[in-house]
């Protein structure tokens, strides 16, 4: 055994990386890639040709990369919050009366108002998870940001339930919010929202011809 | 003139020349050459910078690659260059990594079986010189001797990635390999190297 292959030997030590363990790294050059002008002058050679009216040279909408599977994991876990507000709202609705004296401490009928009230509340909740959803797939920041606030309310708002009902349906929403907003806030996630970022504010001016 | 090598091999040029046109085509470089590149830096700099690295890496090759000589069929030599030098910017880290690894081997065997007690002293004490003696090398010898023992790249391979005569490849892998000779045989525990180089 010579000096070469005892070297080889210490090499061994170190195995081939995991496919996830590249994933930020593949997620950080996709990045680049959506970004550089060449795909800017592939896309516009693309809807020139595809588009059947005569074209402007201009793409058709901002382009973007693919969300990672944090995101789209995230996306999807909305929509389960989303789900999980409606089966609140439909078990919850005969029960308003209840829940609504208990939280204020005395007797109240469910008036019509009262109900209506409720069911535009629940709605509103479910189309700020549907809202949500869409927004982080499109890569923008913001939502991530709000979606992360809007975790942080329903924390507090967990606290702050009583009656078994309320607190299953609060801890479901939380659980389902948890690792929605930690999913968003992985490496391959933000290299997502950065690049995303940065192909919306790129200028016209940088697309060049094929 | 596009030199036809392998299947595989011309594909890398071939890819790398429709990712002008197209760069998302320079993903499909990544997913079949990025492994071994993370494990090459993983291999010198460690885990945890090999992570940003391989990154960096395929962002300078990409960013470089309108400059990608077509006549080279295998994209490999010009991303371990490339991977090469960024090491090189972590000089410092690399060293420190060879002490620590010497640190740690120099420490004492757990307790159990006197033979396997003795196989692991034994594995250790190689370790612990073979980290000396790369420590002690010059980066450019280090380069050489890393890229030809450990990625099994062809002294005209080592020779494209760090833009270096043929000739200086074979003088820095000489001199790179008399100097681990030398660490290796020229201690206490030097007498385990010279008994496995005898029974060769």
């Amino acid at each position: 055994m010579n000096e070469m292959e005892l070297l080889r030997e210490l090499a061994q030590q170190t195995p081939l990386p995991a496919p996830a363990e590249l994933d930020a790294a593949r997620a950080r050059l996709v990045a680049a890639i959506a970004t550089d002008p060449a795909t800017y002058a592939a896309a516009v050679a693309q809807v020139t040709t595809d588009q059947p009216y005569p074209a402007t040279g201009e793409p058709a909408g901002p382009l973007r990369p693919p969300a990672p599977a944090p995101v789209l994991t995230a996306a999807r876990f909305m929509h389960a919050g989303a789900v999980g507000t409606a089966a609140y709202l439909i078990v919850a609705l005969p029960f308003i009366g209840d829940i609504q004296g208990k939280m204020l401490g005395y007797p109240l009928t469910a008036t019509p108002l009262i109900i209506t009230l409720v069911i535009l509340v629940g709605v509103a909740v479910i189309a700020l998870w549907l809202w949500m959803a869409h927004a982080i797939s499109q890569g923008k920041n913001w939502a991530r940001i709000l979606s992360t606030v809007l975790f942080g309310l329903a924390t507090l708002q967990l606290l702050g339930n009583h009656g078994f009902v309320q607190v299953f349906f609060a801890a479901l929403t939380w659980l389902t919010g948890l690792p929605a907003v930690w999913l968003l806030w992985r490496p391959a996630s933000s290299a997502f929202f950065k690049s995303a970022k940065a192909a919306r504010s790129l200028p016209p001016s940088q697309i060049s011809g094929p | 003139m596009r030199r036809r090598g392998g299947p595989a091999a011309a594909d890398d040029a071939a890819v790398i020349e429709s990712s002008w046109r197209e760069p998302e085509r320079f993903a499909v470089l990544f997913d079949r050459h990025a492994p071994h590149i993370y494990r090459y830096l993983a291999r010198r700099a460690g885990r945890q910078v090999a992570d940003d690295l391989v990154a960096e890496t395929f962002l300078v090759a990409f960013a470089k690659r309108d400059r990608y000589d077509l006549g080279h069929a295998d994209a490999r030599p010009w991303l371990y260059g490339i991977a090469t030098n960024l090491v090189g910017q972590h000089r410092r880290d690399e060293a420190r990594r060879y002490r620590i690894r010497q640190a740690a081997a120099a420490e004492p065997a757990v307790p159990g079986h006197a033979e396997r007690v003795a196989a692991d002293v034994t594995a250790q004490a190689m370790r612990t010189l073979l980290a000396e003696a790369l420590a002690g090398l010059s980066a450019g010898d280090r380069d050489v001797l890393l890229l030809i023992a450990w990625e099994q790249l062809t002294y005209r391979e080592v020779s494209r990635a760090l833009a270096i005569p043929v000739g200086t490849v074979q003088s820095r892998l000489h001199r790179a390999r008399a100097k681990v000779r030398q660490v290796l045989a020229g201690t206490d525990a030097g007498a385990t190297y010279k008994e496995l180089t005898t029974n060769e």
